[in-house]
């Protein structure tokens, strides 16, 4: 769900800009650090980061049938962490706007921080704790992908509720109207999203499983175990 | 092609008839218009912005106008969405619209309407601020500009390859798709979600063996690190800053002045 060009006001594009700022630097210097231990990565992360942006130009069969498309930032989190999700959110935001006018270079800013940080950090999450607890990993990456869809929906009716507050019950009721309007399209954009992120994430381990384990988001056994579930 | 957008803007840009002016007034242009739209408390500036960039995107750039009026209706379901709200959340002022639902009462009064417009306004002059740059400068040229801004060139480098990567998958994402819709993968809600994910999931494995070709085609041509770009020759002409001030100037007189708003 993207904040449209011009539609936040100051001080809210401005500030939204500041609180992403930090998790940007900190993917700037994730991104160096692994260029410099595997100079593969870069021309990976660029796929990877291509991936994101051609999914999130596919309409998804949806209910609605409106604007749904998936932001796929869960699965760029999954696979490479929070820091480096969220510079590759940044580019991809920013062809967006540019190739695509979907959202804009005023919202960047908080587009960033919806799309771009609070997903992926809910997606990871959820994710690490999945794996802790050694729950099966594709129904771990359905919640992560869900999730990811969820909170951003819930940060971006947050950023347009503190922009807005109603005259009558202030930022909580903009909030919940917000939240209520966007909810029609995204809580079942938010499932689709789960569900397919996570049979992708079931055909790589069929087809193509040491993708995975080269960046240690499974381990050689759990892919075997995986696919002799399956098979 | 119904469902694949791969259309993108950039096609455009590299086409328009003001892609030899200079990459650097074109982009102050757009973010110029941006600001002054969005920092405005009257529609006047906006809309002025609004009116000033289309005809230029359209006389000067020399964009369909047909294809320019589509891409202004994109965020529209947006717009339309959280306009509704706002015009409902916000008080103040005479109401002038009551809808009775069963369990509530929604209200509409004469300050959240002029409120909404405003929004709206802005909304829509931000809107063909960002489209000048889209429409104009391809993202080649922004390269440079990035260069020069001084950010990591490991993620310049990222932004490149991002770049040169998506149209090589777009494509691959185009043919599978052609193939899935001639086999009925898309007939039902539930076979497109297969469908939709066995796409994805291929797209990803090809987009990856593709990376790994490209970092051996990279290393074979002496990589280290960093892409070298040429930088733009060309310096602005008075020509190209005068009109672009006199815009600036007036848009700026129109969004800071104590207009009176509504002009009643």
């Amino acid at each position: 769900m993207h904040i449209m060009e011009g539609f936040l006001p100051s001080p809210w594009w401005q500030i939204w800009f500041v609180l992403s700022a930090p998790f940007v630097i900190m993917g700037f210097y994730a991104l160096r650090r692994m260029v410099r231990e595997n100079r593969e990565a870069l021309p990976l992360l660029a796929v990877a980061g291509a991936f994101v942006f051609v999914l999130s130009s596919l309409k998804l069969p949806s209910v609605t049938g409106s604007c749904s498309h998936p932001t796929g930032t869960g699965l760029g989190s999954v696979l490479f962490g929070p820091f480096i999700a969220s510079v590759l959110a940044l580019i991809v935001l920013v062809y967006q706007a540019l190739f695509l006018a979907h959202g804009g270079i005023s919202t960047l800013g908080a587009n960033l921080f919806s799309m771009g940080i609070a997903g992926p950090v809910v997606a990871y999450a959820i994710f690490v704790a999945g794996k802790k607890a050694g729950i099966n990993e594709i129904v771990t990456i359905f919640f992560a992908a869900a999730f990811a869809n969820i909170v951003t929906y819930v940060v971006t009716s947050l950023q347009l509720a503190l922009a807005f507050p109603a005259e009558v019950g202030g930022i909580m009721a903009s909030f919940m109207a917000f939240g209520a309007i966007f909810a029609i399209t995204q809580i079942p954009l938010a499932i689709i999203e789960g569900l397919v992120i996570a049979l992708v994430f079931k055909y790589i381990v069929q087809l193509k499983p040491e993708i995975l384990i080269k960046i240690g988001v499974l381990t050689q056994e759990r892919a075997e175990r995986l696919r002799e579930g399956w098979a | 092609m119904q469902s694949i957008d791969h259309h993108f803007l950039d096609d455009y840009a590299c086409r328009n008839a003001l892609r030899g002016i200079d990459t650097r007034i074109k982009l102050i242009l757009g973010l110029g218009a941006i600001l002054i739209a969005i920092s405005a408390d009257t529609p006047y500036a906006p809309l002025f912005i609004a009116l000033i960039l289309s005809m230029v995107i359209v006389f000067l750039a020399q964009i369909p106008a047909r294809l320019y009026l589509a891409l202004l209706l994109i965020p529209a379901s947006f717009a339309l969405m959280s306009v509704i709200v706002i015009l409902f959340l916000t008080g103040g002022g005479v109401p002038i619209l009551t809808i009775p639902l069963p369990w509530f009462t929604l209200t509409a009064t004469d300050a959240a309407a002029l409120h909404s417009l405003i929004i709206l306004s802005r909304a829509i002059g931000g809107t063909c601020g960002l489209l000048f740059i889209a429409l104009t400068t391809p993202m080649i040229e922004l390269f440079s500009i990035l260069r020069s801004l001084r950010l990591p060139d490991e993620f310049i480098d990222l932004a490149m390859l991002l770049y040169r990567s998506i149209f090589v998958i777009i494509g691959e994402a185009v043919a599978i798709y052609n193939a899935q819709v001639m086999r009925n993968g898309y007939s039902s809600f539930r076979k497109g979600i297969v469908a939709i994910s066995m796409l994805a999931s291929s797209l990803f494995i090809r987009a990856w063996d593709r990376g790994e070709e490209l970092m051996t085609a990279m290393d074979l041509r002496c990589y280290d690190g960093k892409f070298e770009i040429l930088e733009p020759s060309s310096a602005p002409t008075i020509s190209q800053i005068l009109p672009v001030l006199l815009f600036f100037s007036i848009s700026g007189l129109l969004a800071f002045l104590p207009l009176p708003f509504p002009p009643l």
